[in-house]
């Protein structure tokens, strides 16, 4: 179980979301793959647990997890990147310390995959390490994002992320949003479409995500999952103030 | 329309199909790529043709010749790719074809790096390539405006027959916004059977059309560069766009600023406001044709003492808004071009110290 004071009113979360082990975070192009990778990270470990990250983002240029590299690790997260020369390449990179991490994973070890399958070929390079392990793969769902808006779409990702990666996917998050213009109704109508996504699959939902700022407005009495807080992190220079 | 959430590079994408561009030809270079990923994938869906080129080069050549039909079409690449094409544009500009550049900026000069610029302000707007021509040049502020300017893109290379040109720095491309497609902004092309070599059966006329650049006879090429110069005179008549920010205040300051800069600017203002500090903006959106009237305005407003250009780049629209302030009043510069975009409180300082 898991408390979380969000507000004055103290709110509580009655569903815990039972992540541990090893956690691959994929999804389609720009689903919110990062920012899901750096709040399970960050709010994991301010509930006591040891965390490592590997930032594994091989296709993106912009807003990848190395970015709040500094946030995470005066959180006391383990942040694993490319080494600092190529911080601002986009070259796939993919740094010999994140075998290491997955052979000796930390309570939660969650590594941030790039968007769609080209995104997660990188695992099947890191397929002999992670078929040894017990590993989640997660894939982030946002409908409001080209090509997820269907059932058809997201079995389709689905279907490529497996093949590229040669792993299969265990589970599903809801990452309903418009940035600043979310309102309560987009997270509501997310909740219905990752259960329809659930009901086709079979997979289980692991859990779904809401901004901090908007969960008390939220009736958590419909959600029959539990609720990650997002407090953004990866924004435009504009909101930095 | 509900609104979706989009990466700028895909935006542009959608909005060029929304604007009826079934074209597409481009060569991938960070940190635009995104377009291609996202039109190989739609294009299809709309009975349109994705062909990646061998290189820019010959990318700037396929735009020629599918323009020269009047076909709608559409490129876009980052700083070294714009580079490779100028040379297409030119020729593209001359022989007069509609068809739409875009160039997500990176920072340069030569490989330079992959993060944000505004450096080639210069090369879009004085001319990349040869020759006297101009591009018609819009700068975005963010995904929605880039959308729009896209959908206005393909209209604006018809009504003036010749290149368009899209400039959004890196942060345009990678950006995510809510962003809807306004269907107001999608026309219907204009008739071309007069000029476009879009085949003999399908057009009323039995003239024969021709597409060149070439014109040996010195009077008649001084005549097309005159006809060429009369478009780009026709465009700062009639399609100068500009965004005032805070210019109804007593402002003691004037900023200029473009695209994803202007935004950490307007924070800037903002939060100078509530310390009783008015500072105001002038955002052109088109750069080329600039807003010169309204830049002279805006500086000699009696309450400003100072003009200050802010841009990603090492100084390069400043020199056109000093043309414009015609040393009215001083006009400062500030600009990075490493990649790092300031912050709000570092152009908070230096208003303040040039208070």
């Amino acid at each position: 179980m898991i408390v979380i004071d969000y507000t004055n009113n103290l709110r509580i979360v009655s569903l815990s979301i039972n992540m541990n082990g090893i956690v691959i975070i994929c999804g389609n192009y720009g689903s919110g793959k990062t920012e899901t990778a750096i709040n399970l990270a960050a709010k994991s470990r301010q509930k006591g647990m040891e965390v490592k990250i590997a930032d594994l983002d091989l296709v993106n240029p912009y807003f990848r997890t190395r970015e709040v590299r500094v946030y995470l690790e005066k959180l006391g997260v383990e942040v694993v990147l490319p080494p600092k020369k190529y911080m601002h390449a986009d070259l796939p990179i993919l740094t010999p310390a994140v075998a290491g991490m997955i052979q000796q994973p930390s309570e939660l070890t969650i590594l941030d995959a790039g968007g769609d399958d080209v995104g997660v070929t990188v695992l099947a390079a890191l397929g002999d390490y992670l078929s040894q392990k017990n590993c989640q793969l997660i894939q982030v769902i946002n409908p409001l994002r080209p090509f997820t808006e269907t059932i058809e779409g997201c079995l389709k990702i689905k279907e490529e992320i497996e093949t590229s990666s040669k792993l299969k996917i265990t589970g599903l998050v809801s990452n309903a949003n418009l940035i600043d213009e979310t309102t309560p109704e987009h997270i509501y109508d997310g909740y219905r479409f990752i259960n329809e996504v659930s009901d086709t699959t079979g997979l289980p939902i692991e859990f779904i995500t809401a901004s901090s700022r908007m969960i008390p407005e939220l009736d958590m009495d419909r959600f029959n999952c539990p609720v990650l807080p997002i407090d953004r992190k990866l924004v435009p220079p504009w909101k930095s103030i | 329309m509900a609104k979706v959430l989009m990466k700028g590079n895909e935006a542009i994408g959608e909005a060029a199909i929304r604007a009826g561009c079934k074209n597409y030809f481009a060569y991938p270079i960070t940190p635009q790529s995104e377009v291609a990923e996202y039109l190989v994938k739609r294009l299809p869906e709309e009975g349109g043709v994705f062909l990646q080129g061998e290189s820019e080069v010959a990318v700037g050549y396929m735009i020629f010749g599918a323009a020269g039909t009047g076909e709608r079409v559409m490129t876009t690449s980052s700083s070294p790719g714009i580079s490779l094409m100028s040379e297409a544009i030119s020729y593209i500009a001359a022989a007069q074809c509609p068809c739409v550049f875009v160039n997500i900026v990176r920072c340069g000069p030569g490989l330079g790096g992959i993060l944000p610029a505004q450096g080639d302000y210069f090369q879009a707007t004085k001319g990349g390539g040869h020759g006297d021509y101009r591009l018609l040049v819009l700068a975005p502020d963010g995904v929605q405006e880039a959308v729009e300017m896209t959908m206005q893109a393909f209209t604006l290379a018809e009504k003036y027959r010749g290149p368009v040109m899209i400039l959004g720095d890196g942060l345009i491309g990678q950006m995510m916004e809510p962003v809807e497609f306004p269907e107001d902004l999608a026309t219907e092309p204009i008739n071309n059977d007069d000029w476009a070599t879009n085949g003999m059966s399908t057009r009323k006329s039995k003239k024969r059309n021709l597409v060149k650049s070439l014109f040996l006879d010195p009077t008649d090429l001084n005549n097309h560069n005159l006809a060429l110069k009369a478009k780009y005179d026709q465009m700062g008549r009639e399609d100068i766009q500009f965004e005032a920010y805070n210019t109804d205040t007593d402002y003691q300051v004037l900023i200029t600023s473009y695209g994803t800069m202007s935004r950490v600017c307007r924070t800037a203002i903002d939060s100078l406001k509530e310390e009783g500090i008015e500072v105001a903006m002038l955002r052109p959106k088109t750069l080329f044709p600039f807003p010169e009237a309204a830049i002279y305005d805006a500086a000699t407003k009696d309450s400003c003492k100072t003009v200050i250009s802010i841009e990603l780049s090492m100084g390069q629209m400043v020199e056109d808004v000093e043309r414009c302030v015609k040393g009215q009043r001083p006009v400062e510069f500030y600009g990075e071009c490493g990649g790092d975009i300031p912050s709000p409180e570092k152009i908070i300082d230096i208003i303040k110290g040039i208070i």
